[in-house]
């Protein structure tokens, strides 16, 4: 993990427009180390611009994005420390379930034997799926799987993108539970929700989109 | 209920709001680009074409003729099997195959087109097998292929509706295609085989093959309306993906849909990765046991380069060469996966380097295994010069093993670069950038093909000189196109 003097992530002035379209403008936001920050707002506002910037796979207009103090980039350090939805993943061909969430934990110099890999599995509904291609899983169950890498794998900051999307309500309650214990352990949370309940139940703050917008932010 | 429309003014009103839509002056353009080059390369590989169905030295004894029309027939079964054959397009797969229409005529015509394909394939077969042939044949005898090759369309077809019958003439159109390669390999390395006797009529061979083929044809459209919806959809999509792949000029696309379709049949259970080996290395090891009819191809296909001994040695080296990238290839997928997108590498945290490096071995090695056992094989047989080629392969591999990389990592054709204007028509860049990927890289090889072109020894000082140019050039390679600082493929 790394060094935690600096605030989780902080944005400022951030503008981003798609042709004429202006999709964030003038957008401010701090999370601080170890807390987590939950973004809501309708449909179309830039959530997941903002967050998409974050994490270092957008390019602003203007603006500057520090994640822990550094401008976020393809650095090893960086990802090592951000782990990342927002993004769909793609997947190994010929590689079940467990086996992706094996590399993940190999990959990151993880005991895969005491990594908790059957446990995540079974806390996220995916037991009984350990042995499926993840291509052939239903988009609520890929949905999981990603979470379950994510927060299998060592990080110190969290994006998520809508991670509520297309999970039940007990799953939504339970990866709920998840992230309070990420927080509860020191790492810090941005996620995008349109689901207040489940970012209350989260332990983030929740700020919407029209709050971090503007000079006033 | 609803009657049973007739389809043929569907069809016919189909074919017209087409038309309507389409402009007639870019129809014949096309008709005449694809003319044009047919003709050009026709002219261009005149004498390539002469020295494959018709040599000037006939070599393939009767037994040898036997083995390689069982190849040809494996093969045209096995391509008509991985196309359906029957088929429909994929926008009359949504809007006809649910529509009240005779399933028997929706289906029709892609059995005649599949039958036709098949016969030309046949008959050209045929054609080439009796040009090579040390005794003379009737030329009836390609009218035969043509018949065969209309009698293999049905039997893939009937194949389609049943899933028992597709396994048996699958396998059996493997073990030919195995047999005969067996044959033709034995038959090159001077092998004699017994000379066949009480050789058919011709006359006879034609008649009754074309007699079974009238038959076999009736029977085979009648049974159409049984071939299930499954099979069908998977068909239009397989035909559709493959026009995306020529129209798009794309072939990744194809692969894809190949490489998808082959993880979905298949049953897998979880296994623990190789922990003595870099992650990325043991899930390559992983993807590759659990692909072992590949590997068993790819060892067998070891022998091929023995059929061309007697070829001009040019087409030895290109068979040595793309055998070794063909084989290095056999784990690629996982780094085409990454070049499409990268976001599994982001969670992994690894940098390009530790990337390459890691996914560089298990191509490096099955490229290695394959061109030493080739080059050895060559070298038994008594093809080569002096000298001990195989020790060249690891060497050949490594190389091989870093062009398929490179060649995965440009990932798709860009079809955004600016295309080349030339006297016979613009070039698109993209496909011919992509298409030549990796195969930069095989000029490293160029001490061991100037040997082999000359017709020289294998010295050991050869040996040890491509074995330090293939270290250095997978060296620098790996060091100027990867990035120790940066997540990713790229630099």
């Amino acid at each position: 993990m790394w060094v935690v003097e600096h605030p989780a992530v902080e944005v400022n002035g951030l503008h981003v427009r798609y042709g004429s379209t202006p999709v964030l403008v003038d957008v401010g936001l701090t999370v601080p180390a170890g807390a987590g920050v939950c973004v809501t707002g309708e449909n179309g506002i830039g959530k997941s611009t903002l967050l998409r910037c974050v994490s270092s796979l957008q390019q602003a207009d203007e603006g500057t994005v520090r994640v822990f103090g550094a401008v976020p980039g393809d650095s090893p350090e960086f990802w090592r420390a951000v782990a990342t939805t927002v993004e769909p993943p793609t997947w190994y061909p010929g590689l079940t379930a467990r086996e992706h969430a094996e590399l993940v934990c190999r990959a990151h110099g993880q005991d895969p034997d005491s990594s908790g890999i059957d446990e995540a599995l079974e806390r996220f509904g995916l037991a009984g799926h350990a042995d499926a291609i993840p291509p052939s899983l239903s988009s609520g169950q890929k949905q999981r799987l990603t979470l379950a890498l994510v927060l299998l794998r060592p990080s110190s900051l969290l994006i998520l993108d809508e991670p509520e999307q297309r999970l039940d309500p007990e799953g939504r309650a339970l990866v709920a539970g998840m992230l309070a214990d990420y927080l509860a352990t020191g790492g810090s949370l941005l996620l995008a929700s349109h689901d207040d309940k489940f970012a209350v139940a989260s332990g983030a703050e929740m700020v919407s989109m029209e709050q971090l917008t503007g000079p006033a932010s | 209920m609803t009657a049973v429309v007739a389809l043929r003014p569907v069809r016919r009103w189909i074919r017209k709001a087409q038309a309507s839509h389409r402009d007639r002056g870019d129809a014949l353009a096309t008709v005449y680009t694809a003319v044009f080059s047919i003709a050009v390369l026709s002219v261009m590989a005149q004498d390539t074409l002469r020295a494959v169905f018709s040599p000037l030295v006939p070599h393939l004894s009767g037994v040898g003729a036997v083995a390689a029309a069982a190849c040809s027939a494996g093969l045209i079964h096995l391509a008509l099997r991985r196309l359906g054959p029957v088929t429909v397009t994929r926008p009359a797969a949504y809007f006809l195959l649910t529509a009240p229409v005779s399933r028997q005529r929706l289906l029709a015509p892609s059995l005649v087109t599949a039958a036709l394909g098949a016969a030309l394939a046949g008959g050209a077969a045929a054609f080439g097998i009796l040009g090579n042939a040390a005794a003379t044949g009737s030329i009836v005898l390609v009218a035969t292929g043509a018949l065969a090759g209309v009698l293999l369309a049905l039997l893939a077809s009937a194949a389609q509706s049943r899933p028992r019958l597709a396994s048996l003439v699958d396998t059996a159109a493997r073990i030919a295609l195995a047999v005969g390669l067996a044959g033709l390999v034995a038959e090159a390395i001077g092998w004699t085989p017994p000379t066949l006797g009480g050789e058919a009529p011709a006359l006879v061979l034609v008649t009754v093959t074309g007699a079974l083929a009238v038959v076999a044809f009736i029977l085979g459209v009648r049974d159409l309306a049984r071939t299930p919806n499954d099979a069908i959809l998977e068909s239009a999509k397989t035909t559709g993906t493959l026009a995306d792949s020529v129209y798009g000029i794309e072939p990744s696309f194809f692969a894809e849909m190949l490489e998808r379709r082959y993880w979905a049949s298949r049953r897998l259970r979880s296994a623990r990765l190789p922990h003595r080996l870099p992650p990325l290395t043991g899930q390559d090891l992983l993807l590759a046991r659990r692909r072992p009819a590949r590997l068993l191809w790819t060892a067998a296909s070891t022998a091929l380069p023995l059929l061309l001994i007697s070829a001009p040695r040019w087409v030895l080296v290109i068979a040595l060469l793309t055998g070794t990238v063909i084989a290095a290839r056999g784990t690629t997928a996982t780094i085409k996966t990454d070049a499409g997108n990268p976001v599994l590498l982001r969670m992994l945290g690894l940098t390009s380097r530790q990337v390459v490096q890691q996914r560089l071995w298990l191509p490096a090695v099955l490229g290695a295994a394959w061109a030493t056992m080739a080059l050895g094989l060559l070298q038994v047989a008594g093809a080569l010069p002096p000298g001990q080629w195989w020790a060249l392969g690891p060497a050949i591999g490594a190389i091989g093993g870093a062009a398929a990389i490179r060649a995965a990592r440009a990932g798709f054709v860009r079809n955004d670069l600016i295309p080349i204007d030339t006297p016979m028509g613009s070039v698109p860049t993209g496909p011919v950038v992509y298409a030549f990927a990796g195969l930069d890289l095989l000029l490293l090889t160029l001490p061991t093909v100037i040997r082999l072109f000359q017709d020289l020894p294998a010295t050991w000082s050869v040996i040890a000189v491509q074995t330090g140019l293939a270290a250095l050039g997978v060296r620098a390679y790996i060091s100027w196109t990867t990035d120790p600082e940066r997540v990713g493929l790229s630099k």
